[in-house]
């Protein structure tokens, strides 16, 4: 079917772009920094216990967790914590002593944990910056440098081609998301070892009224609970990847288009912390995106909002996103 | 001759922003014609040519291509057109070839071979496979036209083609033209600022002033009615003889001169008849009505809209 | 081609992708919003439900038992896993030739409030009308942070506080024993398990706490109060957890030896 051809066409002009080169070798460096970072923090962690509480077998994590456990409960005490994040530190201080109770060291690292925390961490910045990279330069791209001309007079419908397109980003999605897994692992591997994808990992978390319910807790194989958050990061690239596109259509220009989705992820961290009170603020996509918080069970500052409100919210700006892209491009008027 | 109409702008108008750009244009082209669109800057050329291949919807009026509207038959319309519009812009990162390639992925019926002879008719053989960014602007121009009759569209529309081709290449494309013209059938619309070009080029143009076409007409009755000028000794009798013999009208410019529309072919034998009537033939010039004195005529005086 | 054979990897490794991370994705919704675990890999904790909905109906041959209150009811802090459910039955084996069952209904930062709305919530009813025995750890939660404060702001706190626990126990204790007219009600003290705040000003609230549920406790025919403070005093480090909060597995058998101890005679007649 001539859509086929299409999105190979548009794949060929990803790979001979280089940019997705570029997005690899970010990948790559920045996985290789923060598993080099997570090493030594754990090197240094050990030795200040090992300092602090003159035990010599600081591999007994076991101590290593009590000692985190009491240092967390002293904070909770204390009168001038925030309520709100007493909450958020109440809930973590539960999942170490759940830990604890089924003999999951929390603190050993491995390959498997380091892939899962990389992504746990990137999904709702980095990976949303390596996305935009993309999916910013499909449209625009061609607006300024002119080739919009040559592709848009050719007896193939704008919708198609607008879809093509947009077909071609999710596959680069999906190949992005793969390639982060792929790196983390392989690298980390190296730091960490390789193993770690059979540990136990708990999940199944409810938020209700703002706690933590952990009453339907139950564990995973780590691998498993790897391929959930990787399988959310990649809705949530989808989810990115629709809204920049539908900007880089109604902008038309690359660099701007970056500022502009890059200006409101940021935002969205400010917001979701200053504004936590407005009724709006759960709309935004960009308060949303922590979906693997969900998994882990982490505290949403923001009440009301659990797993099924995220994904709902996030699925109805991809679909407006979608319909503005294609309502836009078929009707505007090419003057470049 | 309905069925054979290949390009038909009816009542064609944009207004952009409120002000009008294009106010009426009305066209017929049918095959093997070469078209040309004259205007200055601003005149609504590029606006009209975008609006006949879907880049800019009209405000008004319609446009059908080989019977197809370009409104409703997107599709079935766009198939029987290739078109350069401004420069064309290709991906620079890929190779010429590579080029060609895409736009050929999108329309099944063309072959690898006719990919290879198109590239060879442009003369870009030698350098198909260097990536675009190193080509001058006279390869890309090539290119251009390669990727615009890759699929033997029925129209051809060209927007300044001949820009950055050296002499050789503007004869060059001008033969080439001729041929896809007059071997192949097609119906070519050049749209451009040299003159020379469209008065050696083409069959028929339009002038277009402000948004309207105020003029079209054959190439050929333009230019090939010479003028020529005598200077003589007796002017009303050479009138007289003009008169009687090719019933041409001459009229008289100065003291000893006269000038009259002739074409080329009897002028020798009017000559003859002068000196056998005796009269004293001091010179004799052709000055050619050129597209030029037309369009500066017409065009006369006006700013840029 | 080089760049036709990259897409073609580039397209199958998409499609597998997409497939895998479908999957994924339809796990992590249901993880999230399912109330039970989902595929055969997982294995469920050993966490006993808060409030039970299949109850062994009472046998002649069996003694119930009901555990009802804070973390230290549900045995939080041992380090085995036991806590009262694992070690009452333990202690008790050697006064009845009865089956020692035990129902455990403890929730982790439950207050006396929590533990009325918990027995005024009908569910819990069947429970107790069957149990030989209920034990009762309630209050820690309540006194807890009452200790940090400053001695101005303390004593006003503290009588508040105090007084709607008092209440709050009363209406609780009633209802249990509405519903269950013979069974033993053992009620634990409380313990002061902060090195750093054994002021004699706390230690004196400590006291006045247990003394006025002690009065309490002695008001139910059938009730007793169990103290904790003194066997635990000079013991943290050998029987509070890690956490330095709870109990840890040799403080839960303590406390259990203790309680078998002073109710042994009642356990052996019925």
């Amino acid at each position: 079917m001539k859509l086929f051809n299409l999105i190979e066409n548009e794949v060929i002009k990803m790979i001979s772009k280089k940019r997705l080169l570029f997005v690899l070798a970010i990948l790559i460096v920045l996985i290789s920094v923060f598993a080099y970072g997570q090493n030594r923090t754990l090197e240094r962690t050990k030795a200040q216990l090992a300092q602090r509480m003159g035990i010599t077998a600081t591999d007994d994590w076991r101590k290593l967790a009590d000692q985190q456990l009491i240092e967390m409960k002293n904070r909770l005490d204390s009168p001038y914590m925030d309520e709100k994040r007493k909450s958020s530190l109440q809930v973590r201080k539960e999942q170490l002593q759940y830990d604890l109770d089924n003999n999951i060291n929390p603190l050993e690292q491995s390959a498997a944990k380091f892939t899962t925390k990389f992504m746990e961490q990137s999904i709702f910045l980095f990976l949303p910056l390596l996305i935009i990279m993309l999916a910013a330069d499909m449209v625009s791209g061609e607006s300024t440098s002119g080739t919009i001309k040559l592709l848009l007079v050719r007896n193939v419908p704008r919708w198609k081609i607008l879809l093509s397109k947009y077909l071609t980003l999710i596959i680069l999605e999906v190949l992005v998301v793969c390639l982060a897994f792929v790196l983390s692992a392989i690298i980390s591997g190296f730091f960490f070892g390789f193993g770690g994808w059979l540990a136990p990992v708990a999940t199944g978390f409810k938020v209700l009224a703002g706690k933590l319910d952990s009453s339907s807790v139950f564990n995973v194989p780590q691998w498993q609970y790897s391929l959930m958050v990787y399988s959310l990061a990649f809705f949530v690239a989808i989810v990115v990847g629709s809204i920049s596109l539908m900007i880089s259509i109604l902008v038309k220009s690359t660099a701007a288009s970056i500022g502009i989705i890059m200006s409101t992820l940021v935002a969205g961290n400010f917001i979701s912390y200053f504004l936590s009170d407005w009724k709006i603020t759960r709309y935004m996509f960009m308060v949303n995106l922590r979906l693997t918080d969900y998994l882990a069970g982490s505290f949403q500052p923001v009440a009301g909002m659990n797993m099924l409100f995220s994904i709902t919210v996030l699925l109805g700006w991809t679909i407006a996103s979608l319909i503005v892209s294609f309502v836009y491009f078929t009707k505007q008027d090419i003057l470049v | 001759m309905q069925q054979t109409t290949v390009l038909e702008l009816t009542n064609l108008r944009k207004t952009i922003k409120g002000k009008p750009i294009v106010k009426g244009v009305n066209l017929t082209l049918y095959p093997s014609q070469i078209f040309g669109f004259l205007g200055p800057n601003g005149a609504g050329k590029t606006t009209t040519i975008r609006m006949i291949v879907g880049l800019i919807k009209p405000t008004e009026g319609s446009v059908t291509i080989c019977g197809y509207s370009v409104a409703t038959d997107f599709i079935k319309a766009l198939s029987n057109v290739g078109c350069i519009i401004e420069s064309p812009d290709m991906y620079k990162y890929l190779t010429g070839m590579e080029n060609l390639l895409q736009f050929a992925a999108m329309d099944k019926q063309i072959s690898r071979q006719r990919i290879k002879d198109v590239v060879d008719m442009v003369g870009l053989q030698h350098r198909v496979n260097d990536k675009v960014s190193t080509y001058s602007l006279g390869m890309r121009q090539r290119l251009g036209i390669a990727q615009a009759i890759m699929a033997r569209p029925k129209l051809l529309i060209l927007d300044e083609p001949t820009n950055g081709l050296d002499p050789a290449g503007i004869t060059e494309f001008r033969n080439l033209v001729r041929k896809l013209a007059y071997e192949e059938g097609m119906t070519v619309f050049v749209s451009s600022h040299l003159l020379l070009e469209i008065e050696q080029m083409c069959d028929v143009v339009s002038i277009i002033k402000q948004g309207t076409v105020i003029k079209t007409a054959n190439v050929h009755e333009i230019v090939h009615n010479n003028r020529i000028e005598w200077q003589l000794n007796d002017p009303e009798k050479a009138i007289a003889l003009l008169k009687e013999h090719w019933n041409i009208t001459a009229i008289q410019l100065k003291k000893n001169t006269i000038s009259a529309d002739v074409n080329e072919h009897p002028l020798a034998k009017i000559n003859e008849l002068f000196i056998h009537a005796g009269i004293a033939l001091t010179y004799c010039s052709t000055k050619q009505n050129t597209l030029e004195d037309l369009f500066l005529d017409l065009t006369e005086g006006d700013e840029i809209v | 081609m080089l760049k036709k054979s990259i897409w073609f990897t580039i397209l199958t490794v998409s499609l597998l992708g997409l497939i895998l991370f479908s999957i994924g994705f339809y796990q992590a919704i249901n993880v999230t919003i399912a109330s039970s675990p989902q595929s055969s890999t997982n294995s469920p904790l050993p966490q006993t439900p808060g409030e039970s909905t299949k109850l062994p109906s009472k046998r002649v041959n069996s003694f119930q038992v009901l555990i009802l209150g804070d973390s230290i009811a549900k045995g939080t802090g041992d380090e085995k896993g036991k806590g009262f459910s694992g070690y009452l039955p333990e202690s008790f084996k050697n006064d009845t030739s009865k089956e020692i069952l035990v129902n455990n209904a403890g929730i982790d930062g439950l207050e006396s409030l929590g533990l009325l709305e918990q027995v005024q919530n009908r569910s819990l009813d069947k429970t107790i009308t069957e149990s030989d025995l209920i034990l009762i750890s309630i209050g820690g939660n309540d006194i807890k942070s009452l200790l940090s404060l400053n001695d101005l702001a303390k004593e006003d706190a503290f009588n508040t506080r105090q007084d709607s626990y008092l209440n709050t126990l009363r209406e609780t204790l009633k209802i249990l024993r509405t519903n269950s007219p013979n069974s033993l009600i053992i009620f634990l003290g409380l313990y002061n398990p902060y090195e750093k705040a054994n002021s004699i000003e706390n230690t004196r609230l400590l006291n006045t706490w247990n003394y006025n549920t002690q009065q309490l406790v002695e008001e139910d025919g059938k009730g007793i109060f169990i103290p904790t403070y003194d066997l635990l005093k000079f013991n943290l480090a050998r029987y509070i957890a890690r956490d330095g909060l709870h109990p840890n597995s040799a403080g839960y058998q303590a406390l259990s030896n203790r309680i078998s101890k002073s109710v042994e005679t009642i356990i052996a007649g019925s």
